[in-house]
């Protein structure tokens, strides 16, 4: 019989909460250090140049200047997947993108490293300019990464040497071509996704300083401590147990925290200033331009369908504008060509997924990773057949949308698929089929729309979790994990499965992150992963701890383990359950009447790694087992107002439905839920970085519009819980997922209200009156 | 940010002769919105800032019918916007005021410093060219009084000379002016117009003034003529909507096309009039 | 050259002496290690550095240094007495109103001048007063709804009254 849950399921504060709501959270740049220094940067102005040579000497002599450095400090390529990139151009190299880093400077204060910077002369050759994915592929293209052969590859991705293409994912499942013969009909829709930002409200920032016994310590504002670790011990040569990377609480990552960024500059220039910490803390423009972005792609689908609706087969082109350099972004096009069959069954799928380099800013990880993107087609593709095809949107989801037995597209056999139930809550509570009510003023129309989202984590197979749990002397905790508090709340999930496994308030454990000195190895705070794998490790810790008790407890209460159980802070004895004895009493092990004792300080262990992730087939793509850790799927229906004299677009309701497996916390939940529709509106509706010649025009918050609390709809949030069979409790990741159906809902409501697709994103007052003049002049030209 | 020298001056008399001091290389500092921005991203590099906030009178908004309205240089948008009488009597200029920026910004922005920075698409330019404003201003040779649509010369240019202060702004009281202020962005809260404009109407005759359709916020002379003296239909409407439309020339860029300028100007036009109707 | 500036931070007197090219935000946190205030743009847009001046909100990254003579300033840090929370700040708490937290301070302070303002604020008026913060996070309903909890045990305290 199955044990009610006493923590797990609990929608309890979060433990961050009153250190946030009263200042007293530090995030990096609230940290203060003696004698510390500040470091700028001196940038490319070209998106595409040569750097002919720089000159450092009058930097040096300005007074309070400690240290300037340019690309000769660099010895070594680095990047997560593909080692592209150097933290700093060499004289003689290219710089890449309109901010690649030529020099930087650390002084007393910012003015006079602002100032040092100014004196700083560097002299370019302008290159031929990389505008875009598709310009990136022609054939007499300007070459961005003329060595891309020699770069480190990890052996998932196939760059090709001599062009710009970084990754070719391929993927080849059943045999489309004789879908198509077979097809009743075929569709083909092409699709333009642009740049966005991430836009965490806490700028990049990093702080290094060097002990005089060569321990590089690095605070950061990171989501993967370890990764970082990982590339500066590449970049600079250095043994990982020299390096120490602190993150305390970080202001919001999105994806943009991700692997290293900005880390390699003040490591540079702190290993010119041994001693002293150096920090730089980036701008709101640099935030937009030289941290991450996400990436622009174009997208093209042919569909084959069957006239009942059966979608008998697609062939996905994606071409990403991966930037100047793609050491992650060649994962995104990889994620992007797995999940390109969306979350339907599909026997046939060929996808060509290309990671292209162009010269504008880098791109990486933004939440979704690539499933905002594609599903922005994807669920808009659907709904156009749909709607050619004289079936309603929701009947060719319901025909065509995984049921548990189904396919993925890659052909996994999936034993758990809540999205035939997710669609029909939304479908219920959006009331999808009666019309909108329709406003007073004749110039406004409503309509609802509906779209779908699936993700799962494109992490490497073997990606590991550690978690070490401690038990104080009077029965709190200490629960050690690299798996990061960045806003979606880990530091209240992870402590709430230990306190399950232990039967104690989760209020006993202290969660402690983010250093890789004292807190045990994680891979990454990305693809949503913490909960489930980190959520694992913590889970097994917290068991091995419990297993240690229970041994000694055998001794003290003479019963026999089997018998024992943990209950509300006491080792209790099932049978009879008045023999109880505090748990505190284990935490230093047991004492006899001899005065000897027994068992020492009660310590957990707890290791993830998923079993049997395995590798796709090298040449089909092609599931050979799991090579996904979990799938998470869901649905959002969203209502919206069009003004068509203003072409202004309101969104007036959300409706988000997925299946977590398990709802740790259902208030964190809902939370995560409404922030991701809100953030899918921005780049429904608002966002885009807007690009000319890799030159970004809006690199401000004047001009790249994120909502505001005026912006938001009414959001509605609801969950089904079918258990991920190697999750924590059954839970399966959902901070990223949870975003990607908003924008095509979204853009599918707008069609349903005007008549007008708009195969791009945002959808700005612009475009909409620009579509509807079109429309007008079309209609009149038929007549 | 460079160094500079800050200075605060007690009397208008003290801040002109500061500017004729450091002429060419001071500027006036009033809420700051926009020059601490300027002066952070070294668009101006002045050697002297001279804060004008803490001069007596300056901050005050007074109104008579026989006087019409003052708005001292520092009042913020904040209190202009919530003032009793220009919410009674100019309640498109108060619309105007509370469309700016954020809260945090209205509380030191002010209405002169919007004029004096003299954006094409400032957003309390238009009920103040409606109202036919003027800007009150002393210098060495004393004060003078200029229309608003001859202070405003270009994009950020003005006939303020280097030794003068804009004091505040007078905006005339008309009985039975009725306005309508319309700004059209691309985010209903804080943001930039993309378009912005007050219809006004007294009797008969109308005032039409759009901000970010041509280098200066314009009045539309062919249009206020056409509507002169007749009774508002909608044909008329429809037909003025039109027009207004030919008098402007707005441009591309990065936050809408000139098209959906034109569009919009039409837009504002026709609803404003047939609210006025 | 410094400009000495006399001002009362979170009510207590300080005496400082500034640069002029520094912005009140710099002093705050740079100077007096008050973080609570967060920089997020610099430029007035974003809101993290809301603070109440004079019982009026306002972003420091927008006020230069030496203007802060005279001031009455109220940060983050001046809202909870004697280790007890402000309604509001319990309100964020109890509603999730906060992820990341670091625009969280600065809607605190747009609350909390709102509620000085008008204890009993209608939804538009909430929206229009934090419409200068901006958050990635929560997509802002919690904020609002805790906001809203706020002004209605106010009512509540009202009307015993």
């Amino acid at each position: 019989m199955e044990e009610q849950l006493k923590h797990v399921g609990v929608a309890y504060e979060r433990s961050d909460g009153v250190k946030k709501v009263t200042g007293a959270a530090e995030y990096v740049d609230d940290i203060r250090l003696g004698r510390m220094l500040y470091a700028d940067v001196v940038r490319s102005p070209y998106a595409h140049a040569r750097v002919l040579s720089v000159d450092l000497s009058e930097a040096k002599k300005v007074p309070g200047v400690k240290a300037v450095i340019d690309g000769t400090d660099y010895k070594k390529r680095v990047g997560l997947y593909l080692e592209d990139r150097f933290f700093m151009i060499k004289p003689g190299d290219t710089a890449k993108y309109m901010g690649d880093p030529v020099a930087a400077v650390a002084a007393e204060t910012r003015e006079i490293a602002r100032k040092a910077c100014e004196l700083i002369k560097v002299e370019y050759e302008p290159l031929p300019v990389v505008s875009n994915a598709l310009d990136g592929m022609k054939p007499d293209a300007p070459i961005i990464h003329p060595e891309l052969g020699s770069y480190k590859v990890a052996p998932i991705f196939y760059p090709k040497p001599g062009t710009n293409i970084s990754h070719h994912y391929v993927l080849r499942k059943g045999d489309c071509e004789k879908a198509f013969e077979e097809a009743d009909a075929v569709f083909e829709h092409e699709f333009y996704i642009p740049h966005v930002q991430h836009v965490p409200l806490e700028p990049h920032v990093a702080m290094a300083k060097l002990d005089p016994d060569g321990k590089l310590t690095v605070w950061a504002s990171c989501q993967s401590p370890y990764a970082v670790r990982q590339t500066l011990s590449v970049a600079f040569d250095m043994p990982l147990n020299k390096i120490r990377v602190i993150s305390p609480t970080v202001g919001g990552g999105f994806g943009a925290k991700a692997g290293t960024t900005l880390e390699g500059i003040v490591i540079g220039l702190a290993r010119h200033c041994p001693g002293r910490p150096v920090k730089l803390t980036y701008s709101r423009e640099d935030e937009f331009v030289n941290s991450y972005v996400r990436q622009g792609m174009f997208a093209r689908i042919k569909t084959a369908m069957r006239k009942d609706g059966r979608i008998l087969g697609v062939k996905n082109e994606y071409y990403w504008d991966g930037g100047a350099y793609t050491e992650y972004g060649v994962n995104i096009t990889k994620a992007g060509g797995w999940a390109s069959a969306g979350p339907y069954d599909i026997d046939n799928v060929w996808t060509d997924s290309y990671c292209v380099y162009t010269n504008n800013p880098v791109g990486g990880p933004y939440r979704g990773f690539g499933m905002c993107e594609i599903h922005f087609a994807i669920e808009q593709n659907i709904d156009m057949i749909a709607k050619k095809m004289g079936i309603s949107e929701v009947d060719i989801r319901r025909i065509n949308g995984l049921r548990p037995g189904g396919y993925t597209g890659m052909g996994e056999k999936m034993d758990v698929a809540g999205y035939q139930e997710c669609l029909e809550t939304v479908v219920k509570d959006i009331d999808f089929f009666t019309p909108s009510e329709q406003p007073k003023e004749p110039h406004k129309v409503r309509a609802k729309g509906i779209a779908a989202g699936w993700k799962s984590p494109s992490m490497p197979t073997n990606a590991g979790s550690a978690a070490i749990i401690r038990m104080n002397e009077d029965g709190t905790f200490f629960l050690m994990s690299s798996g990061m508090e960045i806003g979606q709340g880990a530091a209240t999930v992870l402590p709430q499965i230990a306190a399950e496994v232990l039967s104690v308030e989760p209020s006993k454990i202290t969660f402690c992150s983010g250093d890789t000195d004292h807190t045990p190895y994680e891979w990454q705070t990305v693809a949503s992963r913490t909960t489930y794998c980190a959520g694992n490790a913590v889970k097994l810790a917290a068991e091995d701890l419990r297993d240690k008790v229970l041994e000694l407890a055998q001794i003290k209460m003479g019963a026999v383990k089997r018998d024992l159980k943990f209950e509300d802070g006491y080792v209790v004895h099932k049978i009879y359950p008045e023999r109880r004895v505090p748990i505190s009493e284990f935490a230093l092990g047991v004492s006899f009447p001899d005065g000897s004792g027994y068992g020492g300080p009660a310590i957990g262990v707890g290791t993830f790694t998923l079993e049997n992730n395995i590798n796709t087939d090298k040449k089909t793509g092609v599931a050979k087992h799991h090579p996904a850790a979990f799938w998470t799927m869901g649905v959002n229906g969203a209502e919206v107002e069009v003004d068509t004299e203003t072409g202004h677009i309101k969104v007036l309701k959300m409706v988000s439905c997925f299946d977590a497996g398990k709802v740790i916390n259902p208030a964190l939940f809902s939370a995560q839920s409404e922030g991701a529709m809100v953030q899918a509106l921005g780049t429904a509706l608002f966002e885009e970085l807007k690009l000319r010649d890799g030159k970004v025009l809006n690199k401000n918050f004047v001009d790249y519009k994120i909502p505001t609390a005026d912006d938001i709809p009414e959001l509605v949030v609801k969950y089904v819980e079918h258990a991920e069979p190697t999750g924590p409790y059954g839970a399966r990741g959902v901070g990223e997922p949870l975003m990607v159906p908003g924008a095509p809902a979204i853009a599918n409501a707008v069609y349903n209200a005007i008549g007008v697709r708009f195969t791009r994103m945002p959808i700005l007052p612009d475009d909409v009156l620009r579509a509807l003049r079109e429309k007008k002049a079309k209609e009149a030209a038929e007549q | 940010m460079r160094e500079f020298v800050y200075l605060r001056p007690g009397s208008i008399a003290e801040a002109i002769s500061m500017r004729c001091e450091h002429e060419g290389c001071s500027v006036l500092f009033n809420g700051g919105t926009d020059i601490v921005i300027q002066l952070r991203d070294r668009l101006i590099k002045p050697d002297y800032v001279i804060d004008i906030k803490h001069i007596d009178g300056l901050k005050k908004i007074t109104f008579s019918k026989e006087e019409g309205l003052f708005i001292g240089a520092c009042a913020t948008m904040n209190e202009i916007g919530n003032n009793e009488y220009v919410k009674t009597y100019y309640p498109f200029l108060a619309d105007a005021a509370l469309s700016v920026g954020s809260k945090q910004v209205r509380n030191r922005a002010t209405c002169v410093g919007n004029i004096v920075n003299a954006s094409p698409l400032c957003d309390t330019g238009t009920p103040l060219y409606a109202a036919d404003a003027s800007l009150c201003i002393s210098g060495k040779d004393g004060d003078r009084e200029v229309p608003i649509r001859e202070f405003i010369t270009f994009v950020r240019r003005t006939v303020l000379k280097p030794d003068e202060i804009v004091t505040g702004v007078k905006v005339p009281y008309v009985e039975g002016l009725r306005g309508i202020f319309t700004k059209v962005a691309r985010r209903r809260e804080v943001d930039l117009s993309t378009i912005c404009g007050t219809v006004a109407r007294v009797g008969d005759s109308y005032r039409l003034a759009f901000g970010a359709v041509a280098p200066t916020p314009v009045r539309m002379p062919k249009t206020e003529a056409l509507l002169e003296g007749k009774t508002l239909t909608p044909e008329l409407i429809e037909e003025a909507a039109k027009l207004a439309r030919t008098e402007v020339s707005p441009i591309d860029d990065v936050r809408a096309s000139k098209e959906y300028r034109l569009d919009v100007v039409e837009v504002i036009v026709r609803r404003s009039l047939t609210q006025l109707a | 050259m410094k400009y000495k500036v006399n001002f009362f931070l979170n009510e207590e007197p300080m005496e400082l002496y500034v640069d002029a090219n520094r912005t009140m935000l710099n002093v705050l946190r740079d100077e007096l290690c008050y973080t609570g205030t967060k920089e997020g743009c610099g430029a007035g847009e974003c809101g993290a550095c809301t603070v109440i001046v004079d019982g009026l909100p306002i972003n420091a990254c927008l006020v230069l240094a030496p203007e802060m003579d005279g001031m009455h300033i109220t940060t983050v840090e001046g809202l909870s007495k004697d280790g007890e929370l402000s309604p509001l700040q319990k309100a964020f708490v109890e509603h999730a109103a906060l992820q990341c937290g670091f625009c969280t301070p600065g809607f605190i302070m747009s609350g909390t001048a709102l509620l000085m303002e008008n204890p009993q604020p209608s939804r538009e008026e909430i929206v229009r007063a934090i419409s200068g913060n901006l958050c990635r996070c929560t997509g802002y309903a919690r904020i609002i709804e805790a906001i809203e909890d706020v002004a209605a045990q106010n009512a509540r305290q009202g009307g015993a009254e």
